[in-house]
């Protein structure tokens, strides 16, 4: 499953890029490579359940 | 190699991480990443007195590919910009099919030298970098049939163990090569203590390379050079200069690690010097 929280974006918040990137909306940042390359599907998580980021960010908001 | 290799002045080996593969330019953006960046970083840190550079291949958006093709315009950059470099191509991978994990071998002509990585280490909540000794064996098949000399990546102890078993199943060119990786997560924890206790128990012979991750790339870089090792620095490891800083560049990283040397008294290693050593 590829994570429904990953976009591809050449710049946001003053980044930009040559290449759009990975961006986690969760998080509202651009990933490491290798954490996008975990949101991909190739390792089928399940998101909500198995993504720290996503986690962390749900217990950090207090939702 | 021991303190007495640092009284006898042998000389310093320094290893350039350019890229690698897990963080990228939302990291710091002078990570050189494209084909045409990584040449211009490689030529720069020779400059500024890297005998070695380690590779790592990218897709134009930054991720990690492991296709020969990619390492083919990667190395041809880099032999373009620089004099007389040693190219040396990372086999590591994390969740990768094993048969990816040759490709980077493939290059024509190949890389002097590729990473070997010893064992797993462990990659966020979920992922795991398996390393079985069943891929070691292989990788290790490829590169000596392809006349690549193996840097053997040692994460923790654990895998010092396995230096020991490949050894006992292959038959390793001299020198040995290990690279003591220290830092947090799997890697062996960065301590003194640990440091000396890594490079006691290695094989008779073998020579080390030192690599400490993100704040301990300076204090580790020091301990390999008074040790009588070599050195590893660069942006794969490390993104900042100092406490909050971010690197200017893989050369600027370089520079430091050359001037600590030569404030030690320790001659740093041409190329040339680097392939004498190594027996390349």
């Amino acid at each position: 499953m590829v994570c429904p929280y990953l976009e591809y974006s050449d710049g946001t918040d003053g980044t930009a890029f040559d290449e759009p990137r990975a961006f986690c909306t969760v998080i509202d940042e651009f990933v490491q490579p290798m954490r996008a390359d975990i949101c991909n599907d190739r390792y089928e998580l399940n998101h909500e359940r198995d993504c720290e980021i996503y986690r962390e960010h749900v217990d950090g908001d207090g939702k | 190699m021991s303190y007495e290799a640092y009284l006898s002045g042998d000389p310093l080996i320094v290893t350039a991480a350019v890229t690698g593969g897990v963080h990228g330019k939302e990291a710091n953006p002078n990570i050189p990443e494209t084909a045409e960046e990584i040449g211009h970083a490689a030529a720069a840190v020779e400059e500024a007195g890297a005998a070695v550079v380690h590779l790592h291949a990218r897709k134009p958006n930054g991720e990690r590919t492991f296709s020969t093709e990619r390492f083919q315009e990667i190395d041809d950059a880099v032999r373009e910009h620089t004099e007389n470099i040693i190219i040396q191509h990372s086999t590591g991978g994390t969740g990768a099919p094993d048969e990816d994990r040759h490709l980077p071998l493939r290059t024509d002509p190949p890389p002097e030298m590729a990473s070997l990585d010893m064992g797993p280490l462990n990659r966020y909540d979920h992922l795991t970098s398996e390393n079985t000794r069943g891929l070691v064996d292989s990788l290790h098949d490829e590169m000596e049939e392809r006349g690549i000399k193996p840097e053997l990546e040692v994460f923790n102890d654990g895998h010092r163990n396995e230096v020991f078993g490949l050894l006992e199943r292959r038959d390793l060119a001299d020198p040995v090569y290990a690279t003591l990786i220290f830092g947090p997560g799997t890697l062996t924890p960065p301590t003194p203590r640990n440091f000396l206790t890594a490079i006691e128990g290695l094989p008779d012979g073998a020579l080390f390379n030192t690599l400490g991750f993100g704040k301990h790339q300076l204090p580790f870089s020091s301990m390999g050079i008074v040790f009588g090792g070599h050195v590893r620095v660069g942006l794969e490891d490390n993104v900042y200069y100092r406490r909050g800083e971010l690197a200017e560049s893989n050369a600027q990283l370089v520079r430091r690690v050359v001037r600590l040397a030569g404030e030690l008294e320790r001659e740093v290693a041409s190329p040339a010097q680097a392939r004498e050593i190594l027996e390349l």
